[in-house]
């Protein structure tokens, strides 16, 4: 434990960022990076889930014996995804609908039990904090940045939050300039994979130092 | 007809990986060698279809008649890790020739979200219980087909000249997007409920 | 044999405190999460069912006690005067639950006019009940002496094509509400007249 406690967060912003260095919790990013918003949504939902299971598996990492450690985990992430369901289906219920199956499918999302078990249950409160912190908000940029290529690509538009923040997209190239053909294939199943994999090819070339 | 809808649609239109992204780590994980993607698409099909039954028996006639709805995500979770922990026992103990080919899969199956999205996925859609059963059994055989065909590209890949930055998952993701593509062709072959 | 002990405690303590802070908040938000659904969802399907009413029928709602069951009654004014009732009712058609609202002119006893709202029908032909606004046309003006019916059926509704079983479904829904209605009638009035005050 030598290293500088603030790199415990800021790692998980570049040389640990998910899914792009640490290939794990694909499912989400491939799923709903439709738009920049449902990307962001998806993020703060996890990083939401990630904090507080880091938080709680840090506390109880004495208590908890070994032999049913990830019983215990996955208890606990499960109970948080469903506080971040209920609560997202009470404020935010459009977002809900649109996320649909991968708000409960945070609970398998390999990036949250893998801190849980990697990180949270053999580190101290305060580094799993900012560990939790700094994987989860580079989760949201990740899938904000893929949503952002996508859909801009595919539709031609930037929404940042349609309706409490913004009216409408921020950017619009199909109204702004009529010449513009979106690039459909990017918003459907196959881009997803396309996309994700030539970012990650870019992010290959730019070494992680 | 209507089962056999359900069928085409949960393997070929709706394939659970290529157009629905669920089970994602699985797939880039153990696609490496063919000998392992059949393994783990055996033991998908075995513990999807059981997962898939008991969770719609215990939604339906657990939780929502006890207005207990809300903990669906934590029952499902843990219905599947139990029984992947069970199935583990029972194969070890009563074939231990299937054991010992899908032994070391199960255990990540666990985490494996096509078993748990199918499970949500036949609750949202409100499926009765025979079209839960069937379409469980098409998402995990249109998974294993998927990731038996993805195996078989990506073998051939290792035989290739990659460009550096494009090795190994990159590489993988884009061969993932042209088989989603060529799945791509089923869409709209049948208007099935799932 | 001291350690199978503590797993089984540290689950079960674990489970219990998970369990019952669920509870509760479920229980707290719940309020909020069906005036989502109801402002999402059905709000829009309600409103295009009273286009007429000078109202917002879904701020008008009330609810109404019937055996075990609570019913949501939407009420729409038309030019002031609140004679509009809007029953919730569902029937199994043909892919599954079919959800119908009901709408009842309670001063002329005839249907006001129909709206599904959410059914599993197979696209194309049975989702026409929802997507085929000539097909829930059919419903307005009809009496309530009479239960409605499909023309096979000896009634006067001409059935979705290659859809009876859906359009059988969406007659049995408007009967059991209009069923409902005669029922609750002389509660649903008084409502009624609360809101008019």
């Amino acid at each position: 434990m030598a290293k500088p406690i603030y790199q415990e967060f800021t790692k998980g912003l570049w040389k640990e960022i998910p899914p792009f260095r640490l290939v794990l919790g694909l499912c989400p990013v491939l799923g709903v990076t439709t738009s920049v918003e449902n990307g962001i949504g998806m993020g703060l939902a996890t990083t939401f889930v990630l904090l507080c299971s880091n938080i709680l598996v840090s506390l109880l990492r004495k208590v908890i014996p070994s032999k049913v450690r990830i019983a215990c985990f996955i208890i606990i992430i499960a109970t948080f995804v469903i506080v971040v369901e209920q609560v997202m289906k009470a404020f935010v219920y459009d977002l809900y609908n649109t996320l649909g199956v991968f708000i409960p499918l945070i609970v398998v999302n390999c990036v949250v039990l893998g801190r849980a078990e990697a990180f949270a249950s053999k580190n101290g409160i305060f580094r799993s904090i900012l560990d939790g912190l700094g994987i989860g908000i580079g989760f949201t940029l990740s899938l904000g940045a893929l949503g952002l290529v996508r859909e801009f690509l595919g539709k031609g538009t930037i929404t940042v939050w349609g309706e409490p923040f913004f009216e409408g997209p921020i950017v619009n190239l199909v109204e702004s300039m009529p010449s513009f053909v979106p690039f459909e294939f990017m918003v459907q199943a196959p881009g997803a994979f396309v996309a994700l994999g030539l970012m990650l090819a870019v992010m290959n070339l730019i070494p992680s130092k | 007809m209507e089962y056999f809808e359900i069928i085409i649609a949960g393997i070929f239109v709706n394939n659970i990986l290529l157009a629905q992204f669920l089970g994602n780590c699985p797939f880039l994980g153990t696609s490496k060698k063919m000998e392992t993607a059949v393994g783990m698409s055996m033991a998908v099909v075995f513990v999807l279809v059981m997962a898939g039954v008991i969770t719609w028996i215990i939604f339906h006639k657990i939780l929502d008649p006890n207005k207990l709805v809300y903990l669906r995500t934590i029952t499902f979770i843990l219905v599947i890790a139990s029984l992947v922990q069970f199935v583990e026992m029972f194969l070890k103990k009563s074939i231990p020739a299937l054991y010992a080919g899908l032994g070391i899969f199960l255990p990540l199956i666990t985490t494996n979200c096509a078993v748990m999205g199918a499970c949500v996925i036949n609750i949202d859609k409100e499926l009765t219980f025979l079209q839960a059963l069937v379409a469980s059994f098409a998402y995990a055989v249109g998974f294993g087909l998927a990731l038996i065909l993805f195996a078989g590209v990506r073998e051939r890949v290792l035989l290739a000249r990659v460009p550096k930055p494009l090795q190994d998952t990159s590489i993988a993701l884009v061969i993932a997007g042209v088989i989603s593509l060529s799945f791509y062709a089923f869409q709209g072959m049948v208007q099935a409920v799932i | 044999m001291g350690e199978m002990i503590k797993m089984v405690v540290v689950l079960s303590i674990l489970s219990v405190i998970s369990g019952g802070g669920l509870g509760y908040l479920e229980k707290k938000l719940k309020p909020i999460q069906e005036k989502q659904i109801m402002e999402k969802v059905k709000g829009p399907a309600v409103k295009d069912l009273l286009k007429d009413a000078s109202n917002d029928p879904v701020a008008d709602r009330f609810k109404i006690q019937d055996g075990d069951e609570e019913l949501t009654i939407f009420v729409g004014a038309i030019d002031g005067k609140p004679k509009i009732l809007v029953l919730e009712s569902n029937a199994s058609g043909y892919g599954g639950k079919l959800e119908l609202l009901v709408g009842i002119d309670t001063e002329e006893e005839k249907l006001s006019g129909i709206r599904v709202t959410t059914h599993t029908e197979t696209a194309g032909l049975g989702s026409n009940a929802k997507d085929d606004p000539s097909f829930a046309a059919q419903f307005e003006g009809k009496s309530l002496e009479k239960s409605v019916a499909v023309v096979p059926d000896n009634g006067e509704i001409s059935a979705i094509g290659g859809a009876t079983i859906t359009s059988r479904a969406v007659c049995k829904a408007a009967n059991q509400a209009i069923k409902k209605y005669k029922e609750l009638k002389p509660k649903l009035l008084e409502e009624l007249k609360k809101v008019s005050q």
